[in-house]
């Protein structure tokens, strides 16, 4: 039997290549993706293996109180005196203390230098013993003067920076200094730290610019030969007793670093590509059930005729899922083929010095997961095959018309439901702290969508006839159309229940976020009384000097800075916001549940707190809270109020004086002003901007441009959305492709009768693309309704969280409907020309 | 419709072939289905086709009625030469002119039986004519399973559906193709029948290609094909003349 399926294959090398296809592009994604991943940890990890080469033992200061349930490793900073105290530990051979802070900005001619994703560097001071460092200049020299700076390669590259040239530094938006080039460097061979650059200034220059205070980051430690990393370690310890600090061999810090950036990358990149991969597979799995349905159909002959000759029922079901497996594997490798290319365009797009990681995991799970999932979706199909009766080798084929399945439809019912109770129950019952359970709720919009699949058959009658107007309005070949859509509904659901599914997370998506900008719109106009806000478009902090010297500016007032650090409040990691209290009605004004906004202003130690988190915390005024700041403040805080959060405020919030003793560094997330009494809006703005020309790094937006911004950055993520929907997308339309290019093969002396009869070729290739458009429009009634239903769920759920509007962009879904249109359309082309080609003579002879 | 070729024949034929080659394949594997067949099909009349199996009968009806083109020679339909016709000419003389009935599968399965007699109007977007309409439904005696799927009909009323939309649009000439093929005698009789009275009572023009001499004997005409070549004639032919020609034939 292997024998029949693999010369069935061979003989059919265009349907192959068309059942494949789906496969092959789902494949690809996980492939790619798994590539990518393994590439960008293996270059972090071979980073790392030179990194800590010559550090035997490196001391950190102690994690901060607000670490719990955070990553690993974070530290805080170490007093200057403990490097005194390793230096004198026996068997050390050198100890080097390192400052390092991410913040620094390179500014030329007034204008940040660097592209988006370098728009600031982590700031560090070099290091001269070759043990202790892992930068290797490439040109010029190390630092040696204050206002010496070396950069990293690829900011180098970028901006078009040499050795001797000047440039202004910048530390979070800190008065801007000017220095020297005066080398060029890489770490450990690569442009860049994981993509992010640096800056290497002189241990002096280095502290004072990035405000270190007497302090230092990390201290690192070189062994004298015949001393074990370990012995060392524990004698750094036993001499570090009593402070906190944290005292690791090299290895183990190491490997602490590389875990913390193997979790960010899969957290980051890894897990997300693979949830779009997966709906990618996931998609092209309905495909790959409506090809089989559709070549069993047609291969009733061939499969009654091997009953005839005596195959038994199993050896059929094996004879079609031996197919389907031999389909599997065969996409399965081209998609892990193609995968690695497509992996390798990305790296070199992003950096060109990474070296392309390629692991037997990868390919190994590429073939698992495409060769399963074809199986499986082949598996409702074989199992038909089986019940062809032999006789049937003795009939004309013809293709069928089939009735609503009845067993499907009440299945398709069940999981529908279920689904829906899965999603309901796990977002509105999750607790605010845990937020809902991922995993319900995503097996619940899976089995929405199976269920929705299962039911379309049930709608495609009416939506054909319905959308199949227009059509018919067209003549025969519209009204023929309509009839083919509707001929077989299980096949026109299928196909259409593909791209349902990306068109559904797709307007699932844009709910969201119109909802999203709906709110913060709302909470700009409601909430905000500030007609100006500062802010780093980077979204970085910024030094308090700015607001210093915006309070300079006779044209502004009501200066106000936000801002934020992490508290642990009881035993729950969250955060705070501090405000300027003495302009706060004119800044921000909050509805108050109970008690009252101005207790912050007035004492000392008092917080307000929204409703959602107050009765998730079962807090009330007049009681106390216990924070918990990074450097180990303890701080009980009476609860002054209760507010009602939006989509820009909630949390708890303080007054700056209460917040800024427990700050190791004061920094601002916004400014929030007004202008000054009898300046007018535009005055004072274009008095902002002239002072904020210090700080290029800085915007000063009017209301309305803080909208346009939030609206451009929502929109920027909407079409990321496009971007990773887009392949399932595509993978849909050569579904549509597919199934139509199959129906015509099937339809073929159906064509050549209504050729005969005096059907033109034209129409001809209109009757398949109006059936096209009718299977896309149904796609895009189903996904958008699905995906209107998704989208308000969860918007629903975030409520409480202060996304309090619902809105349904009708102007996306118009768009998306008309695209689905045109998917139709060209997903037409090719079995339309098909269908117009046809041999008249051979669809009406019966020989 | 563009303007067609001149008229170039006379009015009382239907259709006429005229020194008809058709040549499958090259070289050594070549066929002569057809070689320099010559005849004429008259308006009005009701001619049977016949042969033996590869005799060119099939072909030649295909080649008549613009379904395949000729390798050489000439056939003309109601004074338009088929040859100098391209695809979408050939597709409108097909919807304007002619009428097919094949020996099965005529419909289309989707359609139920109205919507298939309609179909060459439909697709010529043409309005019906209730009159023709109601009188091909009433000589046809499929009246109470118009509302039928093909599918829900016996090989007999789908013969009888297909033969009613061959004359819906009131061709000049219905080409038959073993019409009877599929057919059990009882529902052959009857189709043969109504082909009979189509041709005496709506003055129809039909060409029928068939092997079976009880089918022959309803027509007013047999021409006798062999290896491509037109062999005989019989006028008002009886299934006993039609035998013992065909048996003649075959020696």
């Amino acid at each position: 039997m292997f024998k029949v399926s693999l010369r069935s294959l061979l003989s059919h090398k265009l349907r192959l290549v068309l059942t494949a296809i789906s496969i092959i592009l789902g494949v690809t994604f996980v492939s790619g993706t798994l590539v990518l991943t393994d590439t960008i940890r293996n270059t972090f990890e071979g980073v790392l293996s030179n990194v800590d080469k010559g550090v035997a033992v490196q001391v950190k200061g102690p994690a901060p109180a607000t670490a719990a349930g955070r990553l690993s490793g974070a530290s805080l900073p170490l007093p200057e005196s403990v490097l005194a105290q390793v230096r004198k530990v026996s068997g050390v051979a050198d100890a080097v203390g390192t400052v390092e802070r991410s913040g620094v900005s390179l500014l030329s001619n007034g204008q940040v230098v660097g592209g988006t994703d370098q728009r600031t560097l982590l700031g560090l001071n070099w290091v001269s013993d070759p043990q202790l460092t892992t930068f290797e200049l490439t040109s010029g020299t190390a630092p040696r003067t204050a206002d010496d700076v070396v950069i990293n390669a690829r900011t180098a590259t970028d901006g078009h920076l040499v050795v001797g040239q000047q440039i202004q530094v910048s530390f979070e938006a800190s008065a801007a200094q000017t220095f020297v080039i005066s080398g060029i460097a890489t770490f450990g061979g690569q442009n860049s730290i994981a993509s992010e650059g640096f800056a290497l200034f002189t241990l002096p220059t280095a502290e004072s610019l990035l405000e270190a205070n007497s302090t230092f980051d990390v201290i690192d430690v070189s062994a004298q030969s015949g001393v074990t990393d370990l012995q060392l370690r524990d004698r750094v310890a036993a001499a570090l007793s009593g402070s906190s600090v944290q005292v690791q061999t090299g290895a183990q810090a190491a490997s602490q670093t590389e875990q913390n950036a193997v979790t960010e990358i899969n957290l980051f990149i890894g897990t997300p590509l693979l949830v779009f991969a997966f709906i990618a597979v996931f998609v092209g799995s309905f495909l790959i059930a409506n090809t089989f349905s559709i070549l069993v159909a047609q291969r009733t002959q061939e499969l009654a005729l091997l009953r005839a000759l005596g195959a038994t029922r199993g050896q059929v079901f094996t004879e079609v899922i031996t197919e389907a497996t031999l389909t599997g594997i065969f996409a399965s490798v081209v998609g892990f083929l193609v995968g690695i290319v497509v992996a390798d365009g990305l790296i070199h797009i992003f950096s060109s010095s990474a070296k392309l990681s390629v692991q037997l995991n990868a390919l190994i799970v590429s073939l698992l997961v495409g060769t399963i999932i074809t199986v499986i979706a082949a598996v409702a199909p074989a199992r038909r095959a089986t019940r062809i009766a032999p006789v049937a080798a003795l009939r004309q084929a013809e293709p069928e018309i089939q009735g609503l399945p009845r067993t499907r439809i009440g299945a398709g019912l069940v999981l529908f439901l279920g689904g829906t109770a899965g999603l309901l129950q796990s977002l509105f019952t999750a607790s605010a702290a845990a937020g809902p359970n991922l995993e319900v709720l995503g097996l619940s919009v899976l089995a929405i969508f199976l269920g929705t699949a299962l039911l379309a058959p049930i709608l495609v009658r009416p939506v054909a006839t319905v959308l199949g107007w227009p059509a018919r309005l067209r003549g025969a070949p519209g009204r023929l159309a309509g009839e083919n859509a509707r001929r077989n509904p299980r096949r026109t659901a299928l196909t259409s229940a593909a791209l349902m599914i990306g068109l559904a997370l797709v307007t699932a998506v844009a709910v969201i976020t119109a909802s999203l900008e709906a709110s913060i719109n709302q909470s700009i106009d409601g909430t905000v009384r500030a007609q100006l806000v500062v802010l780093d478009e980077g979204s970085g902090g910024f030094s308090p000097e700015v607001a210093t010297t915006l309070r300079q500016d006779p044209k502004l007032a009501d200066i106000s800075e936000i801002r934020g650090t992490d508290v642990l409040v009881g035993d729950i990691a969250t955060g705070v916001t501090g405000f300027d209290t003495g302009n706060i009605g004119r800044v921000l004004t909050f509805s108050m549940t109970a008690g009252s906004a101005a207790s912050i202003a007035t004492t000392t130690n008092t917080t307000i707190v929204d409703s959602t988190e107050a009765a998730s915390e079962n807090i009330h005024v007049g009681g106390t809270v216990t924070m918990t700041f990074a450097n180990g403040d303890k701080v009980n805080m009476s609860v002054g109020g209760i507010y009602t959060p939006d989509a820009l405020i909630s949390g708890f919030l303080v007054s700056l004086d209460t917040l800024n003793p427990h700050l190791t560094t004061a920094r601002d997330a916004d400014i929030a002003l007004n202008p000054a009494p009898g300046v007018s809006l535009p005055t004072a703005q274009a008095s902002l901007l002239n002072d904020l020309r210090a700080y290029p790094q800085l915007s000063g937006l009017t209301r309305t441009q803080y909208k346009n911004l939030i609206s451009a950055g929502l929109n920027t993520f909407l079409n990321l959305i496009y971007v990773l929907l887009g392949l399932a997308i595509f993978i849909a339309v050569v579904g549509i492709v597919n199934t139509l290019a199959l129906s015509v093969l099937e339809r073929t002396r159906e064509l050549g009768l209504l050729r005969a009869v005096g059907m033109t070729r034209g129409q001809t290739r209109e009757m398949v693309a109006w059936e096209s458009v009718i299977i896309a429009l149904l796609g895009a009634v189903l996904g958008l309704a699905v995906g209107s239903g998704l989208g308000i769920a969860l918007v629903s759920a975030l409520h409480s969280d202060g996304i309090s509007q619902t809105a349904v962009p009708g102007n996306n879904l118009i768009l998306y409907a008309v695209a689905a249109g045109l998917f139709g359309i060209v997903a037409a082309i090719f079995p339309a020309i098909r269908a117009s080609r046809v041999d008249i003579l051979r669809a009406v002879t019966t020989e | 419709m563009p303007p067609l070729p001149a008229a170039a024949a006379a009015i009382s034929i239907a259709a006429r072939t005229v020194d008809a080659v058709k040549v499958y394949g090259r070289g050594d594997t070549a066929v002569r289905a057809l070689d320099g067949i010559t005849a004429d099909f008259t308006a009005h009349q009701f001619t049977a086709i016949m042969g033996a199996s590869g005799s060119g009968k099939s072909t030649l009806l295909h080649c008549l009625a613009g379904l395949d083109r000729l390798t050489a020679g000439q056939t003309f339909i109601g004074g338009y030469e088929l040859g100098q016709l391209n695809d979408r000419q050939l597709t409108l003389l097909r919807r304007e002119k002619v009428g097919f009935i094949f020996q099965s599968l005529n419909l289309v399965p989707t359609l139920n039986a109205l919507d298939n007699i309609l179909l060459p109007l439909t697709i010529a977007g043409r309005k019906p004519d209730p009159g023709v309409v109601d009188g091909v439904v009433q000589i046809t005696g499929i009246g109470d399973r118009l509302r039928h799927r093909p599918s829900e009909l016996s090989g007999g009323q789908q013969q009888r559906v297909a033969a009613a939309r061959a004359l819906v649009s009131r061709p000049e000439i219905i080409f038959a193709d073993e019409p009877t093929g599929n057919l059990d005698s009882k529902a052959s009789g009857e189709l043969l029948g109504f082909l009979r009275k189509a041709v005496d009572d709506l003055g129809q023009t039909i060409v029928m290609v068939t092997h079976d001499a009880f089918a022959a004997s309803h027509t007013d005409r047999v021409v006798f094909l062999a290896d491509g070549r037109a062999v005989q004639e019989m006028r008002s032919p009886t299934t006993d003349s039609v035998l013992a020609v065909v048996r003649h034939l075959g020696e």
